[in-house]
């Protein structure tokens, strides 16, 4: 009798870390990744698209989003409902949902990637220069990441913005200083393991100065997780930015997702069930956060090796 | 015993840095440096009490082990605008907080686990393969987000849920504890438990789920199944138990971190907790009282972070039995 | 006759394409007796007797031939009565093989329990006196199985597969993660459990020392295929297939005259696209044309069995292998 068992779609197997900047390679991964990941594919896809919308948002929304709309009589333009001229209504103040909605991209996209880079370097080198040199380079660095990550996050960034002042660059320094510590322990981790291997051990053996070693040998290894943990700290950065502006303490000039779900909450359009003011910055904003989860989780299985490989 | 030890020292250190942090940042704030316990508000002799309590006319290092030792008493200073004694307030609404997060956090880690252990043993099919983006997807959401959407349907809309607060107005109890397992209290409650679970519960799934994959791959597992035994006994009584022990650590982290997050989902639903107070501290710049509920929320982190280590280190039998060789 | 594999093939879905891991490998286990399950990694051992236990991990199947078990045919549907109660295996690193959040005490009772259907109380005497049988101290019990050293660990495996009192016990490398003189002592521990129990025994290994310590009969398995078996002490001294010639070079006796050691150059071919014919050719210093035309058929003498179409000439092969300089020739032709 012959039992045949499903055979399972595999993923490639992980980069072996080699020396060097091996380029073509890497770029090949980086590339074709997502077309073996439908998932990480649709996640490029939000991201190539809400840039797009970043980029051409005068073209798209025709309307300021500042702009308070009064009719030709000198009235109010009120919560108008989703229609052909409007297509998703007025708010209660007369702005033009659908024009926030496409500028509001802008802010998230800025704030989204300012964190992430400052995440991914801060994380980066402290990562690799903890991992790499130890002693109490290490302790002191670790120490730090400790205390940063014993601060309640979102408390934090509350106290900080509340009086600091509502801006939304101490909202991606608070977010940034925050969120770190985590890339920095698992490249930590990831650069012990390298430091061990073979080809490491070599170049030291040959005489290569420590930052070489570090630059040349090590490096190249690490930044896909790099990319990997910044990918995840777009959606939380983004996430941060719109909670601390539904609590008040954000740019009340600013133009993000997060402000319209203030401005929709604290007038009262949850009672008044106009889901077109509240629904689509959400949508909004799960459509960029659950991308930037795809992407990582599809990098994540090429770039990281697994410990106990199947 | 030493590990013990050692797990306190470091939390408790954390939490002494925390409070560190947070004396000079309330230092440097806008105004004189009494700004930070005493405000017009107060009438005179509240005053001259703060200004004696903190030693606001000493040197900043005095200060320093003042404000320590006042934290160890458990004096916080007096609220500017409540002109009440901070820690008052704040243990008021502590078991607000206190409720709505274990409520939550439990019921999305018995969803969690169950779901996820059921996600790993439907490896490969296609209800897999949709149901972890879906999960990630509630991870993806602003948790107020959520609350709000559920608020404008199940509660303005369909009319299930009161709207917010923790109590209809007009009722009357005779202590605490009657007041929190009223049934009025309870339908205030569930929405914004609702909520939470909604959002948590995608940590717990997606870590069991993570876990199961792993330890079913775990060469004792092969063995359990050599014995013959029941799939029932190995999937549960050894995969599953090996699976759960950085779940439950996870928990524990939780409730630490929850504390924290829950300010956006108390404010959502009015729920009179402490992250609530926090906000409303701040925005009315009512230094005492925000001071208080950020110490009192980093403190119930540092402690579940030591009762997490706790936890992992009497859990796993290859840490809490030594070597015999 | 305890155990008959007849023509077994075992197939793997690998990203490149099915790997054949064992394809027609056929042996026997007569009653009684511990028959040594010998070749190099990845040749197919380990395979094929999990594969007798019908557990094969989730990309794997049988693809074709029979186990039969004390006369019955069994298949991964049948076998889950027999698993532990007649057919038992001690694995080769009891530390991942054993649950390290249970004590072993409490393991072995659950499998008493659980499949042998004794009670609690039975099942804890029955555990010290299988403790006591491996020559480990009762109070062990109720240690986890980080606690033991290396040595312990593998004899409260060998106490945990004894529990139901099986016929069959399938080895799988059971010392080779030890030091020599654990391994020595295991492995004399082994013998006299077999010996006391009347355990029938695979005892699956890549060092043909053991199997000339322990072994009454020997299978020697390459590339998937059995490609020579007898008894022991014929093979080893006078195999008749140029691998196991060159096995038996490859492991130098301590006490014999310095010879130097004479590796087998070059590996085993990929089990994805076996090649036709003798799948040792590439690596053989007496390769003929014909040996790569066609299935190899196996010729057997008084129940000693080789798959090489030189048998006729083996004795003077033999004498030839013993000379360094005709492995040397090998591998001059397989660089070439």
């Amino acid at each position: 009798m012959v039992e045949r068992a499903e055979s399972r779609g595999v993923t490639p197997a992980p980069l072996p870390a080699r020396s060097g900047w091996r380029l073509p390679p890497m770029l090949r991964r980086l590339v074709t990744m997502p077309l073996r990941d439908p998932f990480a594919f649709a996640g490029i896809t939000i991201y190539v698209l809400f840039a797009l919308i970043a980029l051409f948002a005068d073209q798209l929304a025709p309307l300021d989003p500042m702009e308070i709309l009064f009719t030709k009589a000198g009235k109010l333009v009120a919560n108008v409902a989703p229609g052909a001229e409007f297509p998703f209504g007025i708010i209660n103040l007369g702005r033009d949902i659908y024009a926030q909605l496409i500028y509001g991209s802008r802010s998230a996209l800025a704030v989204g990637l300012s964190a992430a880079v400052i995440v991914a370097t801060v994380g980066t080198v402290v990562g690799l220069l903890s991992g790499y040199f130890g002693g109490w380079v290490d302790s002191l660095l670790m120490r730090i990441a400790d205390m940063a990550l014993s601060l309640p996050f979102l408390p934090f960034v509350i106290v900080l913005t509340g009086f600091l002042g509502a801006d939304t660059r101490n909202i991606v320094l608070a977010v940034a200083l925050l969120l770190w510590p985590n890339s920095a322990r698992v490249i930590r981790s990831q650069v012990l393991t390298l430091r061990e291997r073979a080809y490491v051990e070599a170049a030291r053996v040959t005489g290569a100065s420590q930052w070489r070693i570090l630059f040349v040998h090590i490096a190249p290894n690490i930044l896909p997780l790099s990319f990997v943990y910044a990918a995840i700290a777009i959606g939380w950065a983004i996430i941060t930015e719109a909670s601390v502006n539904f609590l008040g303490f954000g740019d009340p000039t600013s133009v993000s997702w997060g402000m319209m779900l203030q401005d929709a909450f604290s007038s009262q359009a949850l009672s008044r069930g106009q889901y077109a003011w509240f629904v689509p910055p959400g949508i909004c904003i799960i459509l960029v956060v659950v991308a930037g989860f795809f992407i990582s989780r599809g990098y994540e299985e090429v770039f990281m090796p697994r410990l106990r490989g199947r | 015993m030493k590990l013990v030890l050692e797990r306190f020292a470091h939390n408790a250190l954390a939490l002494l840095a925390v409070t560190t942090i947070l004396f000079f940042m309330f230092r440097l704030m806008p105004g004189t440096p009494l700004a930070a316990f005493i405000n017009e508000n107060l009438n005179a002799d509240q005053q001259q009490a703060m200004l004696q309590q903190f030693g606001l006319d000493r040197p900043m290092w005095q200060q320093y082990f003042i404000y320590l030792g006042n934290l160890l008493t458990g004096e916080m200073g007096l609220s500017f605008f409540q002109r009440r004694p901070v820690t008052t307030i704040l243990l008021e609404v502590l078991p607000n907080s206190v409720i709505l997060t274990l409520c939550s956090l439990i019921i999305a880690y018995i969803f969690g686990v169950l779901a996820g252990a059921w996600l790993a043993w439907k490896r490969g099919s296609w209800l897999e393969r949709i149901a972890v983006p879906a999960v990630l997807a509630t991870r993806a959401a602003p948790e107020f987000w959520i609350g709000m959407v559920l608020l404008a349907l199940l509660s303005f809309n369909l009319g299930w849920f009161p709207s917010g607060g923790a109590s209809s107005p007009g009722q009357a109890y005779t202590s605490n504890w009657q007041r929190i397992a009223s049934l009025d209290y309870l339908q205030h409650l569930a929405l914004p438990v609702i909520t939470l679970a909604l959002y948590l519960q995608g940590l717990p799934l997606l870590l069991m789920r993570s876990n199961m994959l792993e330890v079913m791959h775990e060469e004792f597992v092969t063995m359990a199944r050599m014995k013959g035994l029941s799939e029932w006994r190995i999937v549960i009584g050894h995969a599953a138990r090996n699976a759960l022990l950085p779940v439950v650590t996870a928990f524990a982290l939780g409730v630490g971190l929850s504390m924290g997050g829950n300010v956006v989902i108390e404010t959502v639903f009015s729920w009179p907790g402490i992250g609530r107070m926090l906000v409303q501290a701040v925005s009315v710049h009512d230094y005492p009282l925000a001071q208080g509920a950020f110490l009192m929320i980093a403190a119930v982190l540092a402690v579940m972070n030591f009762v997490a280590d706790l936890l992992y280190m009497t859990l796993d039998p290859r840490v809490s039995h030594g070597r015999k060789g | 006759m305890m155990l008959s594999v007849e023509d077994l093939q075992i197939h793997y879905a690998t990203r490149d394409g099915v790997a054949r891991a064992v394809d027609g490998a056929s042996f026997q286990v007569p009653e009684g007796k511990i028959v040594g399950l010998v070749g190099e990694s990845g040749c197919g051992k380990t395979t094929a007797v999990r594969a007798i236990m019908g557990v094969l991990s989730e990309n794997g199947w049988r693809a074709g031939g029979k186990v039969v078990f004390k006369g019955t045919p069994i298949d991964e549907k049948n076998t889950r009565p027999l698993l532990w109660r007649e057919i038992a295996y001690v694995p080769q690193s009891a530390m991942s093989s054993l649950d390290p959040v249970y004590t072993v005490g409490a393991q072995i009772v659950e499998v008493l329990t659980k499949r042998g259907g004794v009670s609690r109380s039975a099942a804890k005497t029955r555990s010290a006196e299988l403790f006591d049988l491996v020559g480990l101290s009762e109070r062990r019990l109720r240690d986890y199985p980080h606690q033991f050293s290396g040595g312990m660990r593998q004899r409260a495996a060998i106490a945990m597969a004894l529990a139901l009192t099986p016929s069959l016990l399938l080895a799988d490398e059971p010392v080779t993660a030890l030091d020599v003189i654990v391994q020595r002592q295991i492995l004399d521990t082994l013998r006299e459990l077999q010996q006391r129990l009347k355990l029938s025994m695979v005892m699956v290994t890549h060092d043909i020392s053991v199997v000339a310590y322990l072994c009454d009969e020997v299978v020697v398995m390459y590339a998937g295929q059995v490609i020579e078996s007898g008894p022991v002490r014929e093979v080893l001294s006078r195999p008749r297939h140029p691998y196991t010639m060159g096995l038996r070079n490859a492991f130098p006796d301590l006490l014999s005259n310095a010879m130097e050691l004479v590796p087998i150059h070059g590996s085993p071919p990929d089990l994805r696209e076996p090649p036709p014919g003798c799948r040792f050719a590439p690596r053989c210093p007496f390769v003929q044309p014909a040996c790569t035309s066609g299935p190899i058929p196996a010729a057997i003498r008084d129940g000693h069995l080789s798959a090489c179409l030189r048998d006729s000439e083996a004795d003077a092969l033999r004498t030839l292998a013993l000379d360094p300089v005709t492995w040397q020739r090998s591998l001059n032709s397989a660089m070439s």
